[in-house]
């Protein structure tokens, strides 16, 4: 409840109040007064209404705390113990293998379900080697034959198991690693 | 009860996916049947080289049939993109493996590619073929406990044949 009272004992006084309360009557209620106001005397004090309606839309500038994005971030520095049983913890360690093996041609190390690298080498290039021969022997593309392959080396004759087969010939000693069937 | 199958689940799921589209996956494994079939012995990554050996085997299955069978005709035409591969397939390859239940080819994991990728890498090969091989079948040595038994054994057996 507002109490509304005007009382003043000097007309001069009595002005002013009015002049102050005018003004800020006018401030509180911009809508209902315009440029002059009505004269105000003594009045009975009554009972104003409960909400005095202030300005809905002034917030003023949201604070620096409000409109910044918060966003998460360390408050202590991590001690070099902490760090390295984090860095050190097995789980990031490199997993040690233990499925490498010699090979027991050429004892070159080569793992366990894998070929040889050394080995594996050796035998492109001599394929390699062949497949040359058989690409000078059949002298163009799409000339696979019809008949089975067979490779002898240098001295050697075909026995009588390679009765109807294509022979290829390379030009050396037949290698310790490629038996004869 | 799940009536329909969620995006990201592929429990059972046999195929691997490879290429652009499961007409570019048939395409590529075609490529490196025929790859096979001419040059007996294939160096290729290991996931196209398991996905296609099936594909292979079943391919010469069907040649064993003969090349009287329509449908064998058929699946050598499809399969094999070089026209004269398919003579090699029925008159070469169908008379190596008659005595063969199955299994005819050799799939063995090599060192990965030497490229930026480190690719797991495999040779295919199918067997019987005239090239070097690739691992050669060790015995045990002759050192071996076990295998002194055993020679003792067998000259026992000969000395009591023998008187």
């Amino acid at each position: 409840a507002v109490l509304v009272l005007v009382h003043s004992p000097l007309p001069r006084l009595r002005a002013l109040l009015q002049r102050c309360w005018g003004r800020l009557e006018r401030g509180l209620w911009p809508a209902v007064f315009g440029s002059q106001s009505p004269p105000w005397g003594p009045a009975l004090a009554v009972q104003g209404p409960a909400l005095v309606p202030q300005g809905i839309s002034d917030a003023g500038a949201p604070s620096l705390l409000e409109t910044v994005v918060w966003m998460a971030a360390p408050k202590q520095r991590r001690t070099i113990e902490v760090n390295r049983c984090r860095r050190r913890n097995p789980n990031k360690l490199i997993e040690i293998k233990r499925n490498i093996d010699v090979c027991p041609e050429c004892g070159n190390l080569k793992q366990k379900h894998v070929l040889c690298g050394y080995c594996y080498a050796k035998v492109k290039e001599e394929t390699r080697l062949i497949r040359m021969e058989i690409y000078k022997k059949e002298g163009g593309p799409f000339n696979a034959p019809t008949a089975e392959t067979v490779v002898l080396y240098e001295g050697e004759k075909p026995t009588e198991k390679d009765e109807g087969k294509r022979i290829i010939e390379r030009a050396r000693k037949r290698p310790s690693w490629f038996v004869q069937n | 009860m799940r009536l329909s199958v969620a995006a990201a689940i592929s429990h059972g799921r046999v195929y691997r996916r490879f290429g652009l589209s499961p007409r570019s996956r048939l395409d590529l494994l075609r490529n490196l049947v025929t790859a096979l079939v001419r040059h007996e012995r294939i160096e290729t990554p290991w996931a196209r080289a398991d996905e296609m050996r099936g594909y292979a085997e079943r391919l010469i299955d069907y040649a064993k049939r003969g090349d009287k069978d329509e449908r064998a005709m058929r699946m050598a035409d499809f399969w094999l993109t070089e026209k004269d591969l398919i003579h090699k397939l029925f008159k070469v390859l169908a008379p190596r493996f008659q005595p063969h239940a199955g299994s005819y080819t050799r799939l063995l994991q090599i060192p990965n590619r030497d490229g930026l990728d480190r690719a797991k890498m495999a040779v295919i090969e199918l067997k019987g073929n005239p090239l070097p091989p690739l691992v050669r079948p060790r015995r045990d040595s002759d050192r071996t406990l076990l295998n002194q038994l055993l020679k003792g054994y067998r000259q026992d057996v000969q000395r009591a044949r023998g008187t």
